[in-house]
């Protein structure tokens, strides 16, 4: 599995979502389940995936799956 | 055998009450990680010899809470062992004794850093380890200075109210995500810290005790184990004194 096939699975797994449909376009808050307490999920489940651990200003950063993709690059994962 | 199965992070294991903590925690067959400032021979004997009297393991994780940097390389080492943690007891902690006026910001900053700002930060670490299993305990040691305050420890009696603070907000926000998270507010205890505390401070502490004596550390400690483990598991945002009836 890629990094960007783990990356995508994580948002797939955190939201519970049915597949992966419309996961690239997803925005904090964009569905119910991205919410503050989903946020962490998601957050924890990368930091576990990637074996990183977030700065706090990453964290409030983390807007969307795309924002997130460049903030995780700056832990040196390959995305 | 509470914790069978378990996996607790520990701060501040090397000595007082931390070191109590460890030793009770193996006892009833949690697997550890032992975090201290620095590991010397010694403790990496004792930790030896405990996880193979109690069949755990004992982790020593090294970090030094005034460097943040650090805090998070030791989180990482923990979350590297793909363990899920289940417990997390925030123990370490330093004081420093000034009567009000005497107290400089310099002092005031260092004190609230180890005992305020490098606990939330290492708490928010472990915490988010802990959401993916959906459970947790957390229990941060605090003191009842912080609930009565104390003549010449300012610092450290402010630096530990915040503490119990966090915990109450912790409690609430963590609370949906099936994490418990309480503080322990320990006395006049045989450590180090205490031994190094003026003798008339002491003194009147113990006075005021019913008990008319200090505590042990492995008396915090079975607090600490109760709070830690699924006896307390309808019990959380609370603080509970463990000072021989003081006040």
């Amino acid at each position: 599995m890629t990094n960007i096939e783990k990356y995508t699975e994580c948002f797939v797994n955190a939201f519970e979502l049915q597949d992966e449909a419309g996961v690239q376009s997803l925005e904090y808050q964009s569905i119910e389940q991205w919410d503050s307490a989903g946020h962490m999920v998601l957050i924890a489940m990368l930091e576990d995936c990637f074996e990183i651990m977030l700065e706090t200003d990453d964290i409030i950063d983390f807007s969307s799956f795309e924002k997130g993709r460049e903030i995780i690059k700056k832990y040196e994962v390959d995305l | 055998m509470l914790l069978r199965g378990k996996t607790a992070v520990i701060t501040g294991s090397l000595q007082g009450i931390g070191k109590a903590a460890l030793e009770i925690f193996a006892r009833n067959g949690a697997d550890i990680f032992a975090c201290c400032q620095r590991e010397d021979e010694q403790f990496a004997e004792y930790i030896s010899d405990l996880s193979g009297n109690c069949g755990v393991s004992i982790t020593p994780v090294c970090f030094d809470l005034l460097d943040e940097d650090a805090v998070r390389e030791g989180a990482k080492f923990i979350q590297k062992s793909k363990r899920s943690i289940d417990i997390l007891i925030n123990i370490a902690g330093a004081n420093f004794d000034a009567l009000f006026h005497m107290v400089t910001m310099e002092q005031l900053k260092r004190t609230f850093a180890i005992n305020f700002f490098s606990q939330i930060l290492f708490t928010q670490y472990i915490t988010r380890l802990m959401l993916k299993q959906g459970s947790g305990s957390v229990v941060n040691i605090s003191s009842i200075t912080a609930l009565d305050g104390n003549p010449g420890q300012l610092s450290y009696a402010s630096s530990k109210a915040a503490l119990i603070a966090a915990t109450k907000t912790m409690s609430e926000e963590l609370a949906p995500k099936g994490i418990r998270v309480n503080a322990l507010a320990p006395g006049v205890i045989k450590t180090a810290m205490t031994d190094a505390m003026p003798e008339d401070i002491r003194s009147r502490m113990i006075a005021r005790s019913e008990l008319k004596r200090v505590g042990l550390p492995d008396e915090v400690a079975g607090a600490i184990l109760y709070l830690a483990s699924d006896l307390s598991k309808y019990v959380t945002g609370q603080v509970i004194r463990v000072d021989g009836g003081i006040g």
